[in-house]
């Protein structure tokens, strides 16, 4: 472990992020708000911390690339200087008072999840605001290198299948391909940024709002800058534009890029794409039955609300049009799946992934074949590909310790007198990186009620839900620091 | 006529053997000299020590002199390069080189171009996988086989007692099977081959060779008393290229239930990760426990087609006994054969077998496509292109001079097929399905071939 390389990384990052917030700046300067000092003095602590992180690592800069672990610890210690450097313009604008809460808002924007603590958005600066959209825009860039630098090495699944289709890393060593695949899945995700602003704003949303909302979707965020969320506009088109600029996050961004070089082919093929569509129809469909009659009196309303809200919790945005805590305990329970299943690999969505519920119940299916047949010797394949076997340990793995964890969490946050259900969805809900839960966490509620004990523990399990669990507990196994 | 055999294997070695009986001259090139020594105690052919990718070998052999190089080893390699040098040193001589390996396939077009005057017969596993699925489709007949890309069958079965068609005059058939075409080309009687005329009457017992097309086979076959109820549960035994072949091919169709037993753990899981509905096991399939829990009895086919001739052998003597429908063994040696029939195996299936029925048209004069033997080699059974110069073309069949035991059974012009009689005008680029006894192969040769010399 060449710790002074990690720090030099980690350093970069920090710098990056403080330039990042020139952007809220100038919103700040447009709207004429007082959030301008905040964000500079954030901006001058993050590029000059950098910069003395940089000098202190610059001696192992020169040396062998990174490996694998190098990596793992960068992008844990990456993340958290993200969220402690992010949270700073939340801090010094007087928006947020405690540390937990800083550092709980920033971690939630750059972990893409969506939850927040701010009770009233609506009075925020606009350059906080600004700010705030911008790190779930980061962190879905962020989102992309990871999967492509450091999930590879972790064999839980999925990104061996996804380098086969992508020029992808070599599996030692981080190598500069990975940069020429980095800037490819950037592109497609800059243009897809570009065109939902433009589309939003045709449907009558501002610039500021539309970068806002376009980030929280791109990234399968879900910061709003409305108390009342997207319900705010009650618009067909801008539920409809979001709906599919959620799905299209949601998707393996090499399968977008598949189809812009004229290979559509591709998507449909990959078994990951559809069994995700299925998903997406079979839980519209469920829930717009359910609510027909129920809370919507037309076939249309319902569909409406049933597709945005399904597209909004499957790939872990957290975007409300309708408050579903008034739905059928059926039409809950749906999302609830959906918050479990999460989005596709290679995608900004998070939770378990579909690629990896889609590898266990066939793992399951093929033990039962072999009850029949003891003989039998079966392989779970995802499309045209079977999954390595080692690949298949590191799934049912990365399953069991996402339901350790998310158990252990609900415990400890259920200990601060919270009833079942909050306790239960809150952890769902930031472990997936979706943002709202259920009970007084729901979507027009917030997190600002939580103790500052369950913010922290709620943060780490957003961290952890992003990092793929693996890379952050990795760092507490003696055995890493072992020369 | 001077024929050189490269390779003096049980290909090469069939091949010298039937020139021989042609009385052509022949001379068989082998690197061993137990496989030469084999060879001359059996045949009167000469024999010579050597490798044939060797030109001074072949020179040696008398290439320039020779009208035929077959080239036959189990070698690709040494069966391209001696095909090449016999190039060099004798353009005129016609060659012929046996390739294995499915891979050249792809290129054989190219390899045409660049190799002239070389006949490339490409005869991969997917010769053997064709013939397992023939069996597939009819499997309670003796003997099939594809003409014109698998729209006419030839099939040899016996014929039962019980069948309608037992007793009959051959005059009498068209009103037994009515609107069938169904053509009867020959019948072997106590051991006998007969050219049956319209006087001949069908006995049961006979082993009949008839001539029909795909679509009403089914039905044929109920004339002989035998259901047509093509293969569903099949079992291959052993997943090396044929195994593997067939399971993918028939993994991609429906209606069919795949079982495949391999040994190899690693194999499997390979096997495993290819294939979709089959189910791949691993074990042997001559472990009777298994092959009861794995329902081997209640197979329509078990096919056995490991690397192992005995292991093949042994499997289907099991399937047989746990009660399985149809069985089929893959076997090497030729001199297993018939004792693999008398003990109880349904069919066979051997990858030199399959070799020679690819390399067989090309030895032959005309536009031959595709031959079968009936009765060991008494008669055989071409298929044709008519070319323009040949003389069967452009008259009626009843003036054309064919020999007596020769008749022309079917002709295929485009979708059609077509049964001559005597006013027929056979056409170019008709496919013609002629049927003649050994002794007038020549003449009909002779009929088909218009200017082209050949052999």
């Amino acid at each position: 472990m060449r710790w002074k390389l990690v720090g030099f990384i980690v350093g970069v990052l920090v710098i990056c992020i403080g330039f990042g917030m020139l952007i809220p700046v100038c919103f700040s300067l447009y709207y004429h708000d007082n959030s301008i000092e905040a964000l500079i003095e954030s901006m001058l602590v993050s590029v000059l911390l950098g910069i003395l992180m940089m000098l202190f690592g610059k001696a192992q800069w020169s040396g062998p690339s990174m490996s694998h672990r190098e990596g793992m610890a960068a992008t844990t210690l990456g993340w958290v200087a993200a969220a402690v450097f992010g949270g700073l313009p939340f801090y010094l604008s007087g928006v947020l008072t405690t540390p937990e809460d800083c550092i709980f808002e920033a971690i939630s924007g750059f972990t893409t999840t969506g939850a927040s603590v701010i009770r009233d958005v609506e009075v925020v600066p606009k350059g906080i605001l600004f700010w705030r959209s911008l790190t779930h825009w980061f962190g879905g860039m962020g989102i992309i290198v990871l999967g492509l630098a450091i999930l590879p090495f972790l064999g839980v699944g999925g990104m061996q299948l996804y380098k086969a289709e992508v020029p992808g890393p070599t599996p030692d060593k981080l190598k500069p391909r990975i940069k020429d695949t980095a800037m490819i899945l950037w592109k497609v995700y800059v243009l897809f940024t570009v065109v939902e602003v433009i589309l939003l704003m045709l449907g009558g949303m501002d610039l500021f709002d539309s970068l806002c909302h376009t980030f929280g979707t791109m990234a399968t965020g879900g910061f709003s800058t409305k108390n009342a969320s997207i319900a705010y506009y009650n618009s067909v088109y801008i539920d409809f534009i979001i709906t599919l600029f959620m799905i299209l996050g949601g998707i393996n961004f090499a399968l977008h890029f598949q189809l812009f070089r004229g290979n559509p082919r591709a998507m449909w093929e990959d078994g990951e794409w559809r069994f995700f569509v299925l998903i997406v129809l079979a839980a519209t469909g469920a829930i717009a039955w359910s609510e027909y009659g129920h809370k919507y009196a037309s076939v249309g309303d319902s569909f409406r609300y049933a597709s945005f809200q399904v597209a909004s919790i499957i790939t872990t945005t957290g975007y409300a049009t309708a408050d579903f805590e008034l739905w059928t305990a059926a039409a809950q329970c749906i999302l609830l799946l959906c918050m479990l299943i999460g989005g596709c690999v290679g995608s900004t969505g998070g939770s378990v992934k579909c690629m990896r519920i889609m590898v266990l119940l066939k793992h399951s299916y093929g033990e039962l074949i072999r009850l029949i047949h003891p003989r039998a010797v079966t392989r779970v394949r995802i499309g045209p590909q079977a999954i390595p076997i080692e690949v298949l340990g590191g799934i049912w793995g990365f399953f069991i310790l996402y339901l350790t964890l998310m158990t252990i969490s609900v415990l400890l946050v259920a200990s601060t007198r919270v009833d079942l259900v909050t306790a239960l969805t809150s952890v769902m809900a930031c472990i997936g990186n979706v943002g709202p839960g259920l009970g007084s966490v729901g979507p027009v509620d917030n997190y600002a009620h939580m103790t500052p004990f369950s913010k922290w523990i709620l943060s780490l399990d957003m961290l952890l839900g992003r990092l793929e669990i693996y890379t952050v507990l990795v760092l507490f196994v003696p055995r890493f620091y072992r020369k | 006529m001077k024929v050189i055999i490269v390779g003096g294997g049980e290909v090469g070695f069939y091949f010298a053997e039937w020139l021989a009986s042609e009385r052509k001259e022949v001379i068989v090139i082998d690197k061993s000299e137990q496989a030469l020594r084999r060879i001359m105690e059996h045949l009167d052919v000469q024999t010579l020590l050597g490798s044939g990718s060797n030109p001074r070998i072949l020179e040696e052999a008398g290439i320039r002199e020779a009208d035929i190089i077959l080239a036959v080893t189990d070698s690709d390699e040494v069966n391209l390069v001696a095909c090449f040098f016999a190039n060099m040193l004798s353009p005129d001589v016609h060659k012929v080189a046996l390739i294995r390996n499915d891979d050249y396939g792809a290129y054989r077009d190219r390899m045409s171009e660049k190799m002239v005057d070389i006949s490339l017969v490409i005869n991969p596993e997917a010769e053997v996988v064709n013939s397992i699925r023939r069996i597939m489709s009819a499997p309670d007949v003796e003997q099939i086989h594809d003409f014109v890309e698998g729209r006419i069958k030839m099939v040899g079965k016996r014929l039962p007692a019980e069948s309608p068609l037992s007793g009959i005059r051959l005059t009498e058939l068209p009103g037994i099977v009515k609107r069938q075409r169904l053509i009867i080309a020959a019948i072997v009687r106590e051991d006998r081959l007969i050219i049956p005329k319209g006087r001949d009457f069908l006995q049961a017992g006979d082993f009949v060779y008839f001539v029909c097309q795909r679509d009403d086979l089914g039905r044929t076959l109920g004339f002989f008393g035998s259901e047509s109820n093509a293969v569903r549960k099949l079992m291959i035994v052993g997943g090396g290229k044929i195994g593997r072949r067939l399971a993918l091919e028939l993994d991609r169709m429906k209606g069919f239930q795949v079982k495949l037993i391999e040994m190899d753990p690693d194999r499997c899981q390979r096997l495993a990760a290819e294939l979709r509905r089959s189910i791949v096991l691993q074990g042997f399939a001559t472990d009777q426990a298994f092959m009861e829990q794995e329902n081997m009895g209640s197979m329509d086919l078990v096919a056995a087609v490991t690397w192992d001739e005995e292991m093949n052998i042994l499997s289907c003597l099991l399937a047989k006994r746990l009660g399985a429908r149809k069985t089929v063994a893959r076997v090497n040696k030729f001199a297993y054969i018939p004792l693999v029939h008398a003990i109880g195996v349904d069919h066979i299936v051997s990858p030199r077998r399959c070799a020679i029925d690819s390399i067989m048209p090309a030895l032959r004069r005309g536009k031959v496509i595709n031959t079968f033997f009936i009765k060991g080699k008494e008669a055989e059974v071409l298929e044709a292109v008519a070319l323009e110069q040949s003389s069967i073309v452009g008259t009626p069949l009843r003036d054309i001079k064919f020999p007596k035991e020769a008749l022309v059974l079917c002709l295929a012009r485009g979708d059609e097929v077509l049964i001559p009689g005597g006013g027929t005008v056979i056409q170019p680029q008709d496919r013609v399905i002629i049927l003649s006894t050994r002794g007038n192969i020549a003449r009909v040769e002779q009929s088909l071939m218009g200017k082209r010399r050949m052999l």
